[in-house]
């Protein structure tokens, strides 16, 4: 038996109406594996980036504004921590170091970020270019920054809301929602010392300076005595400002779970930023499954509304399958030409549509990259052929009606 | 293939709003070509339908060489028809998108056999019926060369059994004339059965039998050649 021949000459009788078919399966098919791949790219991408964040400490308040102002530096007014719990943790033997995160001050479109050379070279994993700053007035640049090592640059104060210096400054830059030029202190103009490796996180597109930088140019001194004008720890106690997060690694697992267990007090907050992704993701992962469960009755529709057309075009060459009948072919023959012809729109459909998917996937993947400054890449996984396989398996399936409402007429009446 | 013996009896069929066949009696012998007259509506078609077996009758029986038709399940009756039959149409009721040759090869794909097997007895009909472009898509064809592919469709499975439905209707008198040659040589030099539904004066004069029905019923059944 061989019922290819007869199916794809009834292709290509009516090939706009088979090429219209298949464009409608694919893009039902396409909006589906964008969901879902682009989806995972997400996850998958703002979980790398907070790799390096091995535990947050912050004052007590919202977990998602401080992991999005200290990983994603997407700025939000935070209240500071007390310096006494700052203290303490510089103090503690079960962190290997302990990094004071600050904000508040911008090169253009890219944020300031003041931290330490340590977290800097963690971060980084070494850099790819220059050296770290040991200087107040030094800075390093992320990955994907359009500066280069050597360059002068004035920094502005404020960052369109991003802030954490102080409470006052917040107050002001949100208010402003802008650059609030000047502030409080003094912006000393900065060399660029160095260039960090992609980290794959919105710092690729960062300033990053000395923190000491960052709290001078508040006019909140430096964190050491008067006149002691190194970099970096040890910083003296009775010196340290308010900060809007502490970045510690911690020694060893244990240590990591001593940490986050001895910062939740009534001043403080301490938290892994992967138990609160997990908890985004938990939502996020809501939205798509109503998504995906939409977009998978969307298909069901499609196909449906497409073997409706089918069943009409078929009925135009009831003629065929009569004649064929009248020329000694089983009703099996009919059904085999039948199903072939539908399986082939369906399946043509379904692969078509799996990579304009992942292309519109990768497409938005980079949009998202590039405003966000969080590296991700769209993928084709399991879970998209699940769904290819799905809607594939569901049309093999429903073909089989067309075929048997075709082989089921009287031959008689399509030969009259 | 020798042709086969066809002894139909008590045969009756209502159908749908038209009418109703009832034929006491008919016989056809191998080697014969037998014409089916009558005016429209005499149910000439419907007759070929029910002793090709794509009917059924409500009475009566349709033995070919001892085997009943009307006993027989519609796969059992598609498979009579796959063996001993061939049909051909006054609309040819080729595949368009097909080239001639795989027209003729239709038939072979309803079986499980290599179509590869059938291709040269396929060419040597072509050949034989003088259909030019073996590769051409069949709708460039003229309609006589059109109605002789579909002759051949119709004989590639070396049937002892012709069945043919106004088959030189929609032809001009020369295509018909080829047509009318061939059918008769399929029945006379052949040895096959060949029943035909025609109102062609010119057929009618070739058949050594005309069966002629109104309403359904013989009126008469004449020699003619």
């Amino acid at each position: 038996m061989n019922p290819f021949p007869i199916a794809w000459a009834s292709l290509r009788r009516n090939r706009f109406t088979a090429i219209l078919f298949i464009a409608i399966v694919a893009l039902t098919v396409a909006l589906g594996i964008a969901i879902s791949a682009q989806e995972r790219a997400l996850r998958l991408g703002s979980a790398r980036a907070a790799d390096k964040f091995d535990l947050i400490v912050a004052a007590p308040g919202s977990h998602n504004d401080v992991l999005f102002s200290t990983v994603y530096l997407d700025p939000s007014a935070v209240p500071l921590l007390d310096p006494a719990i700052t203290r303490l943790l510089l103090e503690d033997d079960q962190a290997d170091f302990v990094a004071p995160i600050g904000f508040g001050d911008a090169i253009g479109d890219a944020p300031v970020v003041g931290t330490t050379a340590a977290f800097v070279e963690h971060l980084s994993g070494g850099l790819a270019e220059g050296r770290v700053f040991t200087a107040l007035d030094e800075a390093v640049v992320g990955a994907l920054s359009p500066h280069a090592v050597g360059d002068h640059l004035e920094v502005s104060h404020g960052h369109g809301g991003a802030t954490g210096t102080d409470a006052d400054a917040a107050a002001d830059a949100i208010a402003a929602g802008a650059a609030v030029p000047g502030g409080d202190g003094d912006h000393p103009t900065i060399t660029i010392t160095g260039r960090m490796q992609p980290t794959g996180t919105p710092w690729d597109r960062a300033v990053v300076v000395p923190i000491e930088y960052n709290w001078s140019a508040h006019g909140l001194g430096t964190g050491h005595r008067p006149g002691d004008s190194h970099i970096g720890p040890p910083f003296d106690p009775d010196s340290l400002p308010g900060l809007p997060a502490v970045v510690v690694k911690p020694v060893d697992v244990s240590a990591a779970y001593g940490l986050r267990g001895a910062y939740r007090t009534p001043q403080s907050t301490a938290f892994f930023p992967a138990e609160v992704l997990v908890e985004l993701y938990a939502l996020l992962g809501d939205a798509t499954a109503i998504m995906s469960a939409l977009t998978l009755a969307a298909q069901a529709l499609v196909v449906a509304a497409i073997l409706a057309g089918i069943v009409a075009i078929l009925d135009l060459q009831r003629r065929q399958f009569a004649v064929l009948r009248a020329l000694g072919a089983s009703r099996g023959f009919v059904f085999a030409t039948v199903w072939v012809y539908v399986a082939a729109l369906i399946v043509t459909g379904a692969i078509a549509g799996l990579l304009l998917g992942w292309g519109v996937a990768a497409i938005v993947s980079e949009l998202l990259a590039n405003q966000t400054g969080v590296a991700m890449r769209a993928e084709i996984g399991s879970s998209e052929f699940r769904l290819v396989g799905a809607l594939v398996a569901l049309g093999l399936v429903l073909a089989s009606l067309p075929a048997v409402l075709i082989y089921r007429r009287p031959v008689v009446d399509g030969l009259r | 293939m020798p042709g086969l013996p066809l002894a139909a009896s008590g045969l009756r069929l209502a159908f749908a709003g038209e009418g109703i066949i009832d034929l006491p009696e008919l016989t056809l012998a191998p080697g014969t070509l037998t014409a089916l007259a009558g005016p429209s509506g005499s149910g000439k078609s419907t007759l070929l339908y029910l002793l090709s077996g794509l009917l059924r009758p409500d009475a009566g029986s349709v033995t070919w060489a001892g085997q009943d038709l009307a006993r027989l399940g519609e796969s059992q009756r598609d498979r009579w028809r796959r063996r001993h039959a061939g049909f051909i149409f006054q609309n040819f009721h080729l595949i368009e998108e097909l080239s001639p040759l795989d027209n003729v090869l239709v038939p072979v794909w309803f079986d499980h056999v290599s179509a590869k097997a059938a291709r040269p007895r396929a060419i040597a009909l072509l050949d034989q019926l003088e259909v030019p472009q073996r590769r051409a898509h069949v709708a460039l064809l003229s309609r006589g060369e059109q109605q002789r592919v579909a002759i051949a469709r119709a004989l590639i499975g070396d049937p002892a059994v012709i069945f043919a439905d106004e088959p030189t209707a929609s032809l001009d008198a020369a295509a018909g004339q080829t047509v009318i040659a061939a059918l008769r040589d399929l029945a006379l030099h052949q040895g096959r059965t060949v029943l035909v539904a025609t109102h062609d004066a010119a057929l009618r004069a070739q058949a050594g039998t005309t069966v002629l029905l109104e309403h359904g019923r013989t009126r008469q059944s004449e020699a003619t050649a």
